[in-house]
């Protein structure tokens, strides 16, 4: 998406629908007694990387929790609002959890290898939501590995333990298991910020051929990350959306002094 | 000297004596490990001397006639503690899962507590329980019915075959499980809560039900920590000695029967060590079967690090 494809819809931080992915509307979440996120509207066009930025406790990683729902998890966490998925509103009760979150898939911050060998950390997503015989779930493991750069590594010991793999590697396999349910959407909360600059570059690359098949939310506290990956960049503070544009916009020409305040460095 | 460097001087000192305490007590572990194995082993070696092999496979444990073997009381406490693993481990597992990923808020603290304050009641407790309200309930309602239905089934006979009197194995088996359940289940709630939240929220992530992260996810990561679990209980239910002896009838007998009249290692040594005179035959076999219940926990522990060793 460049600049001269913006529309007034887009300035306000809205896509053309059937090019949306995800669509946050008036979202409010709370844990407990705490307002996290307040009247969060926001799309996210498909097959693009938006890249959530903002100092600590912004509510960032908050808003990527609500879109697989895994906040459901903990009582007291709630959220209100509409965040329209496939036509339909996922903070509805109706939504099949499981579902859900075989079509949005979540990377967390630090690498999550299963204590299971670096084949079954593959095939476990996929056989909770399909039957695949011998052959067809070797394809896809393979398939997988060889496109988040990893198959060449571990090809010769894919009964070996996930967890004799490096950090890097074990985050390119923890990207690698959530795509091969073949999600739509791909959840990234600060998935370098446990790595060395040589993983998180395979990383970043790697963002950029996924983003073809996947829509990207990505969050992080680099900004540097930001401008390299992202279509989109969304700045937060204090749980509310500040602004949102494209990462050429946000990094050179922000329209809101707070946002400017932020990437230069003054605060956060 | 300078004050600086002599104080320096005086706390190395200090480190030195603080280091030599410590290595006493350790050393004090050791010895006490030894003079019991000691103790036991010259204490019981007039009974393996003299009984030879038979004293592990003669059933007849007779202070008239002065002849003891040990196959009766072992397969009591054996095969109470079975019993009671087998009704133990599953509900320890169901609470402790329950308690860390199904119960929330303040019901889930009451019920965690109540199992802490569970398995800090002394076991004599559980023996004047079991005696008053088990041993009557099997007598009256459980083995009769067993008894009537299954009597003739082919293997089930003589397994519920018996007076119905109440006591036996399967009553120790019960009351050993309810005591040891609470123990296994704190063990097996911290082993659980181990468990990084991350991994769990990726399982879920990927669509995983609670069953399937349970059953992939935590089950295989917690291994180690609910085979250690187990094996605590284990070593309790082998041990217990006064919560038995009030419910196993303490019969020197060996048969089929999980109904009638038995005895375990510990009890047996409790009701006649007190009585057996000095240099006696009976007290040396007594001593033989303490040393071979110690060595029944030995085991149980070395069998648990070999579990575990095996995952890498």
């Amino acid at each position: 998406m460049t600049p001269a494809s913006m529309s007034s819809a887009e300035l306000s931080g809205k896509a053309p629908a059937q090019d949306v992915a995800l669509a946050v509307r008036d979202l409010n979440f709370h844990y407990g007694s705490h307002h996290a996120l307040h009247g969060i509207s926001l799309d996210f066009p498909a097959r693009c990387v938006t890249a959530m930025i903002g100092p600590s406790g912004c509510g960032k990683s908050t808003l990527l929790r609500v879109f697989n729902k895994i906040y459901a998890l903990y009582p007291g966490q709630r959220a209100t609002g509409e965040v329209m998925f496939d036509g339909r509103n996922i903070l509805d009760d109706s939504i099949n959890l499981d579902m859900l979150r075989s079509r949005i898939g979540m990377v967390f911050q630090k690498p999550t290898p299963f204590p299971m060998s670096i084949y079954d950390n593959i095939a476990f997503g996929v056989r909770l939501h399909e039957k695949l015989g011998r052959t067809e779930m070797d394809e896809r493991v393979q398939d997988v590995l060889t496109r988040v750069a990893l198959w060449n590594e571990v090809r010769d010991r894919l009964n070996a333990p996930a967890t004799g793999l490096s950090g890097g590697q074990q985050q390119r396999l923890c990207i690698a298991r959530s795509i091969a349910t073949r999600p739509e959407v791909l959840l990234l909360d600060e998935p370098t910020s446990a790595l060395d600059p040589i993983s998180t570059a395979r990383i970043e690359e790697l963002l950029d051929e996924l983003k073809e098949e996947f829509t990207i939310a990505i969050v992080t506290h680099n900004m540097q990350q930001a401008a390299r990956c992202a279509d989109r960049v969304a700045f937060f503070y204090l749980g509310r959306l500040v602004e949102v544009d494209t990462a050429d916009r946000i990094f050179t020409n922000p329209r809101e002094k707070q946002t400017q305040d932020y990437i230069t460095g003054r605060f956060g | 000297m300078t004050p600086v460097l002599r104080s320096s001087h005086r706390k190395a000192g200090f480190d030195t004596v603080f280091h030599g305490l410590l290595l006493i007590c350790s050393l004090l572990v050791l010895a006490m490990l030894g003079g019991l194995i000691l103790l036991m082993a010259t204490g019981g070696w007039q009974a393996f001397a003299r009984f030879g092999l038979s004293f592990f496979t003669k059933a007849s444990w007779n202070p008239v006639r002065d002849v003891y073997g040990v196959l009766a009381p072992l397969l009591g406490t054996l095969v109470s503690t079975l019993i009671a693993m087998l009704i133990a481990v599953p509900m320890a597992f169901g609470t402790a899962f329950w308690l860390t990923y199904i119960a929330s808020g303040r019901f889930s603290s009451i019920v965690g507590t109540t199992i802490q304050l569970l398995a800090a009641v002394p076991s004599i407790i559980f023996g004047m329980w079991g005696f008053q309200t088990i041993v009557p309930f099997i007598a009256r309602d459980v083995q009769p019915f067993l008894n009537h239905h299954f009597r003739h089934v082919p293997g089930l006979g003589p397994i519920v075959s018996g007076p119905p009197v109440g006591t036996g194995l399967v009553t120790s088996g019960i009351v050993l499980a309810v005591m040891v359940a609470p123990f296994i289940t704190a063990v097996m709630v911290d082993v659980f809560g181990a468990v990084p939240p991350m991994l769990r929220e990726s399982a879920y992530g990927l669509g995983a039900t609670r069953w399937e992260m349970m059953r992939k996810i935590v089950v295989p990561w917690s291994r180690n920590g609910m085979i250690g679990a187990i094996v605590l209980g284990m070593g309790r239910a082998l041990g217990e000695t006064m919560a038995v002896t009030f419910i196993i009838g303490n019969v020197t007998t060996v048969g089929w029967s999980l109904f009638a009249p038995r005895s375990t290692v510990a009890s047996l040594i409790a009701l006649q060590f007190p009585e057996s005179p000095e240099g006696s035959i009976r007290l040396s076999s007594l001593m033989a079967l303490g040393f071979i219940l110690m060595l029944l926990s030995c085991v149980s522990l070395v069998l648990a690090r070999c579990l575990r060793g095996k995952r890498q």
